[in-house]
């Protein structure tokens, strides 16, 4: 009866909405890095961290108002108290093991095990308790219970809280726990080199009416302050013995010292690379438009040299190291994952629709296009696609892959040839506007039904007049280009006006033309 | 037509599709390959190549076309063979039209120096079609069509005559658009050497014989144009 009414509830809370709702929102708010209310709210709990120890400084020489500790005891604590809880909530999800269980056993005609499925729970919320993070958690509570003048000394708990709210303290962990083994041996080496010396000084100068070094606990404190070159002089060995002692454990501090540098240095230097990286990806998850360039060669270079003029974020995407190496010699944003393989964009957390404006594919290799092209159609339909053909006769693969926009070279060289040929300066005079080489350009101008009259007004103002080439109304609506229309031509919304003149001409033109009044 | 004749020296992509493109402008077409895997290569394809040396001896050249009307494709793989073939042909026929092509900006400049007298960059063509139809899509599509496409719109280069109405006016007493449906884009001066400039600059340009002006119109309305300055018509 039990067992059937806990599945019954697990199957109740597991179709709940607004119990998966909030606990998928807290789930983001405690654990995604990247949920963009997250910064919030790790700010927001620093600086309650800061404002709870600076309430425990200053209640050490002053008098603290009434109102300030009971913020501190009782709203600080019931906050972090919650927080903890919360914590302890969305680690995992009861409701799907107890349903697993179930399902698990229906299959093998087993009756419902509720004390195996019991028994998972435990041992996944243990697993958050027993975890450093929540211990830290838990005893940062503690003050709250400030009756016990000792446990207000768990405040400074909430400090090393800091460490869950700040990246870069996280990475500086992870940083050192690749070194795990080196850091083990070497405080195992130093507790052994302390507890040697102190027990070797004890014996030599504690019986010595002359020396400070009376108890067991002074030997300790000055194997501690000598063994790491701190040195106070507070108590110094007298007895031949006991300098014996001095001179073995400044020599063993030395090595301590060295050693444990050599380990934070080794430890940064292998990850720094992995650093650099991780740096590169959450830039990219800042980035508010841009466009993904998969594939990095000359051509790229090129392309990029053209697109910076609109001002947008350009990310290349490469799988060859080195060749992102020389992109990013390049001062180009470049990562080294295969635009091809699903795994980079869920590594990225790219929002297409949000931040990618289009996605050119630019490989060397009509395959590795139409595999990425693949890819990212997998991903989503609505992103434009762009990209090289190489070889014309894959031109139809191209279109089923759903790339939307093929540009094939040798084709447009072998039609520019004939252009060339027969009309060498009038292909010169083309490609110099499209190249954008002079400060003559030939641009696109957005019309709507609004500006029609001033459009026309404007093409007669002395400012323009003879200086700005209108070659055409290209009508949406109609799909029809309208080569030098004669002001009669009725602009409807949405129809782009194809002009040539100076670029400065061109913005004058569009100010004026949508200025109001 | 000026050239009758037409040389292409290389096989690949680039020489392919030239050749598809203009075989049937010239009388007279030639490819020309430097290895034997390109010659056995467009052997396999059906393509008649004849094979040559980077050395000075363009007999085979010389007896196959009349030089004064040929016009020359350099679209050798390796654009350093293709700079040293463009400064080869220069070297020994001074009046030849050579057009290059060049992979990136860097041999552009060197097959300019060469003595091309036209240069295709590769790279740089490829790069402002992409980055125009990514950001200008309606005149890239337009532009396309008008160069490459059978459009009724299409650019014409016209060469001032000694008796062309147009002979000795300034560019501001002629209303291309208005009186012939036409826009200048740019003109050649020939006082001031090869480089050309925008219509939309020089209103007060001189239009003297020898100078070469670029339009852009409907087929019907440029022929027309072309015809009243060659004095055809009234």
């Amino acid at each position: 009866m039990l067992n059937r009414w806990v599945v019954n509830f697990a199957f109740f809370l597991h179709t709940y909405h607004p119990y998966q709702r909030t606990k998928f929102f807290f789930y983001n708010l405690l654990e995604n890095q990247h949920y963009r209310y997250k910064k919030y709210f790790d700010l927001f709990m620093m600086g309650l961290i800061f404002l709870s120890v600076y309430i425990l400084i200053r209640s050490v020489k002053h008098e603290i108002p009434h109102e300030w500790l009971l913020f501190n005891n009782f709203v600080i604590s019931f906050i972090f108290l919650s927080e903890y809880l919360l914590r302890f909530w969305v680690h995992s999800n009861n409701s799907k093991v107890i349903i697993d269980q179930y399902e698990h056993d229906l299959f093998l005609h087993r009756p419902f095990s509720f004390w195996e499925a019991m028994k998972t729970i435990f041992h996944q919320k243990m697993e958050y308790i027993l975890s450093v993070t929540a211990i830290i958690d838990l005893l940062a509570i503690m003050p709250f219970f400030h009756e016990f003048r000792l446990l207000r000394i768990f405040i400074l708990f909430r400090v090393l809280k800091l460490f869950r709210y700040a990246k870069s303290m996280r990475r500086l962990i992870s940083i050192l726990a690749s070194k795990k083994f080196e850091i083990i041996t070497l405080v195992a080496f130093t507790m052994i080199m302390i507890m040697v010396s102190s027990v070797l000084i004890y014996i030599m100068e504690a019986n010595d009416p002359t020396s400070r070094i009376n108890t067991l606990f002074d030997a300790i404190y000055w194997s501690v302050v000598t063994i790491f070159t701190v040195g106070y002089g507070d108590f110094v060995p007298v007895t031949h013995g006991g300098r014996m002692v001095a001179m073995m454990i400044i020599i063993s501090g030395i090595a301590v010292i060295s050693f444990s540098t050599s380990i934070v240095v080794s430890a940064f230097t292998e990850k720094l690379d992995e650093i650099k990286e991780e740096k590169l990806i959450d830039g990219v998850n800042v980035l508010k438009r841009m466009y993904i360039i998969c594939g990095y060669s000359p051509l790229v270079h090129e392309v990029i040299r053209k697109l910076h003029k609109r001002h947008l974020s350009i990310l290349i995407l490469e799988k060859d190291p080195k060749k992102v190496l020389q992109a990013r010699k390049e001062g180009l944003l470049a990562l080294a994952n295969d635009p091809a393989s699903l795994h980079t964009y869920t590594l990225l957390k790219i929002n297409f629709e949000h931040q990618v404006e289009a996605v050119i594919l630019l490989h060397e290799s009509d395959v590795a296009n139409i595999y990425a092209g693949l890819t990212l159609r997998e991903l989503t339909k609505k992103i434009p696609l762009y990209s090289i053909l190489h070889h014309p006769e894959n031109r139809k693969k191209f279109s089923l892959a759903g790339i939307d926009h093929i540009v094939n070279t040798h084709e447009l060289v072998g039609r520019m040839s004939r252009i060339i040929a027969h009309q060498p300066v009038a292909f010169e005079v083309i490609h110099a506007l499209r190249s954008e080489q002079t400060s003559t350009i030939v641009d696109e101008i957005i019309l709507d039904a609004m500006v029609s009259d001033r459009f026309y007004r404007l093409l007669d103002d002395p400012l323009f007049y003879q200086r700005f080439s209108v070659l055409g109304i290209f009508s949406t609506s109609r799909q029809k280009f309208h080569f030098n229309p004669n002001h009669e031509f009725k602009i409807q919304p949405g129809d782009v006006a194809i002009v040539i003149a100076n670029r400065n001409l061109i913005d004058e033109f569009r100010t004026k033309l949508h200025r109001r009044g | 037509m000026k050239h009758r004749c037409a040389a292409i020296f290389g096989y690949n992509e680039y020489s392919k599709q030239i050749f598809q493109q203009i075989k049937e402008s010239y009388k007279n077409v030639g490819l020309f390959v430097i290895s034997d895997t390109e010659f056995l290569s467009a052997k396999n394809d059906g393509i008649n190549v004849e094979k040559f040396d980077l050395s000075d001896d363009w007999s085979a050249i010389e007896a196959r076309f009349d030089m004064s009307s040929l016009i020359v494709f350099c679209a050798l793989n390796d654009d350093a063979e293709n700079v040293f073939l463009t400064i080869s042909l220069r070297a020994t026929f001074e009046k030849l039209f050579i057009i290059a092509l060049a992979q990136d900006s860097e041999s552009m400049m060197k097959m300019k120096s060469a003595g091309a007298d036209k240069v295709i960059p590769i790279l740089q063509i490829a790069a402002n079609v992409i980055a125009d139809i990514l950001g200008k899509p309606i005149m890239t599509q337009v532009l396309h069509d008008v160069l490459y496409e059978d459009s009724p719109l299409t650019i014409m280069e016209m060469e001032i005559k000694e008796n062309s109405p147009l002979n000795g006016l300034y560019l501001h007493d002629v209303h291309f658009k208005r009186d012939f449906d036409l826009i200048l884009l740019a003109i050649v001066d020939q006082e001031m050497g090869t480089t050309f400039s925008f219509a939309s600059k020089g209103q007060n340009h001189h239009i003297d014989e020898g100078d070469i002006l670029v339009f852009m119109g409907y087929k019907d309305k440029l022929h027309r144009l072309k015809e009243w300055n060659e004095g055809v018509r009234g």
